[in-house]
């Protein structure tokens, strides 16, 4: 027979009772794995408490579960992230830990912005031995002005779901950014115009979808391959590749390390251009459209 | 322990057929299969430890994971390990864990990790340093895992806060039963334990723990007065079998373990550097069988004890890790812990003492391998099997399969 001490597991559950704050009722709560998708949600939800896991300084491929988004995400009421695998290194813990369930599938308050839109580069196979790839695609959507409005019409289905009784709200505050949002696109177009067919090396495969979306060309990638930091060996082939000349800029996000593209840039003689990966990025990039505006103008200005 | 010996392979390949899920694995919600391999070549034995000296295998670890439905999520962790030329294979995890309750409560249940300190939780292949620090090994066997039940409670609090209590079967942190008669509680251990964490602008994090674990069997058992010479013979026995299991060396009836952990990272981006600085405190009360502690505790203390200085009554150890990653596939550390304790022999106890200083370098050119350089230096009293005071070790670990999610 098991015999359990119950003088101990009554003076447990007492503590444990003890420790059950009031709750306090508040706006919903919007846990963002990156800082696009909190500037997206307050785009569409401007009432609500928003909160980005990540700033366009960090790396979303490695952030640690710490203590603090835990407790983020046990009050948050919808966790809006960019899926594609690549919050897998960390959102799994915080969902286990948070004890939300609240959040925890996309029947209930998830969101992947990219299970509503078509990702490039999807894999049949993947292996390690080709890095760190995502067999779902590319995850860096939202420098694809299309994909991104996507991305906010089903956002605003999600928040009509969750919160039904500011439907109308939410309604009206997609339609004021989905105007604003497609009046900027041709501008954005018009401007970057001789963009068009510039080649470009850059730093993982961060502006796939802004490369794209202006008819630029990557040829190459600092990292040997993907997640995988840049090796003197490589670099020494980027700069033979280089010298074909047909190499417009070495293009890096904020939150990667600039030391390869600029040994690379130095002996190619090719500006090294620092693109804000996301909102906040730098100090024009306050919101979506500061962050389209922004990239545009520092790649324009590369030469 | 629950341990039988088997031929490796006839496991892993009905296990094997899985594999061909291992690669959607990354989805949220499939199943993830991953295989820890970790070799090494280790210059000489550590106390309390589970390498030998010589060339040899260390955790070989094979885990299913899977979210069964709305409500559980399950995790099966088996690990092969080798002594002596037997292969024994170990359940370290099998549980289920809820994720729908409501009010941030969570339920887990089956033989899972206990919460308690902060190293414990975690898998010994993300660990920093060849083996747990000593105190670990001293205490909860390395790591303790057990068969049991636990509550937790996250509050909805802005400053991360937890709380749970735990109760285990405690068969590994039982105390030797040196005449082979003595009833265990069969519901032996109770932990409860609460973190707090939170961030320090947006490049450090912090937590800390506390915990205290209630060992109901933890207590040495009584000496009987007619003890002859054997009594030293089942001692030896069974201190062995401490080397082969996960069984803790050192129990007592109640254990407060206190943690910390730091992390720092330049603009909070870990891919490039970042530092972990972390420590934890040991103390085990009331491990004397209850006449032993009366009689310890008279006034009139035998003589030599009086000539050795004071004999504490309790276990005590801690430890203080600092590890700096400077490049994406580079890190270094140094750890420093000691353990001091008290071994029964005849009618009084000996103090030992071990102290260890590391220092550890590893190359992990990516997420799924690491090459490390380990340096020991002990320096033990009355500790059995220190052969070399300078140790060295060279060690990998890789994982195969699923991309595991990291604690912190």
């Amino acid at each position: 027979m098991v015999r359990i001490n119950s003088k101990i597991m009554v003076s447990m559950m007492a503590f444990v009772a003890l420790m059950q704050p009031t709750l306090v009722f508040a706006e919903l709560n919007i846990f963002a794995c990156e800082p696009e998708y909190a500037a997206l949600a307050q785009e569409l939800a401007p009432n609500a408490n928003i909160y980005s896991a990540t700033t366009a300084q960090q790396d979303p491929h490695m952030v640690q579960a710490r203590p603090s988004l835990i407790a983020k995400m046990r009050r948050a009421d919808l966790v809006v992230c960019a899926g594609a695998e690549l919050e897998v290194g960390w959102l799994p813990m915080l969902q286990m830990k948070s004890a939300n369930a609240k959040v925890r599938s996309t029947d209930k308050g998830l969101f992947y912005a990219a299970d509503h839109i078509e990702t490039l580069d999807k894999l049949e196979n993947v292996d390690r031995s080709m890095g760190d790839v995502h067999a779902a695609g590319n995850p860096h959507i939202h420098f694809s002005p299309t994909k991104l409005l996507g991305v906010a019409n089903a956002l605003s289905e999600k928040l009509i779901t969750v919160n039904p009784e500011s439907a109308a709200a939410y309604r009206q505050a997609f339609a004021n950014f989905e105007q604003r949002w497609l009046a900027a696109i041709p501008e954005w177009e018009a401007l970057a115009a001789d963009l068009k067919g510039k080649r470009v090396i850059a730093y993982h495969s961060s502006f796939r979808y802004l490369f794209d979306w202006l008819g630029m060309e990557q040829v190459a990638d600092l990292e040997p391959k993907p997640g995988l930091p840049p090796s003197s060996g490589h670099l020494a082939k980027l700069l033979s590749r280089s010298n074909q000349g047909d190499i417009y800029a070495v293009v890096v996000a904020s939150y990667q390390d600039e030391r390869g593209a600029r040994w690379l840039a130095e002996r190619a003689d090719l500006p090294v251009l620092v693109l804000p990966m996301s909102v906040g990025g730098n100090e024009q990039s306050s919101d979506l459209f500061g962050l389209y505006q922004s990239v545009i103008d520092l790649l324009k200005a590369a030469r | 322990m629950k341990r039988f010996t088997l031929k490796p392979l006839a496991i892993l390949i009905p296990l094997f057929g899985f594999s061909a899920y291992a690669d959607d694995s990354n989805t949220l919600s499939n199943p993830a299969i991953s295989l820890v391999l970790d070799g090494y070549y280790q210059t000489a034995e550590r106390p309390l430890a589970e390498r030998e000296e010589g060339l040899g295998l260390g955790h070989t670890e094979l885990a299913l994971s899977a979210v069964i439905d709305d409500n559980f999520y399950g995790k099966l962790t088996t690990v092969l390990e080798v002594h002596e030329g037997e292969t024994e294979l170990g359940l370290e995890e099998a549980f289920i864990q809820t994720l729908s309750m409501p009010a941030g409560f969570s339920v887990r249940a089956g033989r899972f990790l206990s919460d308690v300190g902060y190293l414990n939780n975690q898998h010994i292949h993300t660990d920093a340093f060849v083996e747990r620090p000593a105190v670990y090994r001293a205490f909860l066997g390395s790591h303790y895992f057990d068969d049991g039940l636990r509550l937790n409670y996250v509050a909805p609090t802005d400053l991360y806060w937890t709380m749970g209590v735990e109760a285990f079967s405690g068969e590994s942190l039982r105390a030797e039963d040196e005449h082979g008669e003595r009833e265990y509680e069969e519901v032996g251990v109770y932990s409860l334990h609460t973190k707090f964490g939170g961030d320090i602008g947006t490049e450090a994090s912090w937590q800390v723990g506390l915990a205290w674990l209630r060992n109901e069997n933890g207590r040495l058992t009584a000496h009987e007065e007619e003890e002859g010479d054997d009594h030293d013979e089942h001692e030896e026995d069974a201190h062995e079998e401490h080397d082969h299991s996960h069984s803790a060396a050192y129990t007592g009836e109640n254990t407060y373990i206190a943690d910390f952990v730091y992390k720092w990272a330049p603009d909070g981006n870990y891919k490039y550097q970042h530092l972990t600085v972390s420590g934890e405190f040991f103390r085990v009360n009331d491990f004397m069988a209850h006449h032993e502690e009366e009689h310890h505790e008279e006034p009139g203390m035998e003589e030599d004890h009086d000539h050795e200085g004071h004999v504490n009554d309790y276990h005590q150890g801690w430890y203080v890790s600092s590890v700096y990653q400077f490049s994406p596939a580079w890190s270094a550390g140094v750890r420093y812990g000691q353990v001091d304790t008290l071994m029964a022999h005849e009618e009084h106890f000996d103090e030992q003492e071990l102290k260890e200083t590391e220092f550890t370098l590893a190359w992990h050119p990516s997420h799924f391998s690491s090459v490390r350089l380990q340096y020991v230096h002990q320096d033990g009293l009355n500790f059995d099997g220190i052969e070399d005071d300078n140790i060295v070790t060279l060690q990998y670990v890789t994982t195969l399969g699923a991309h595991g999610a990291h604690q912190f």
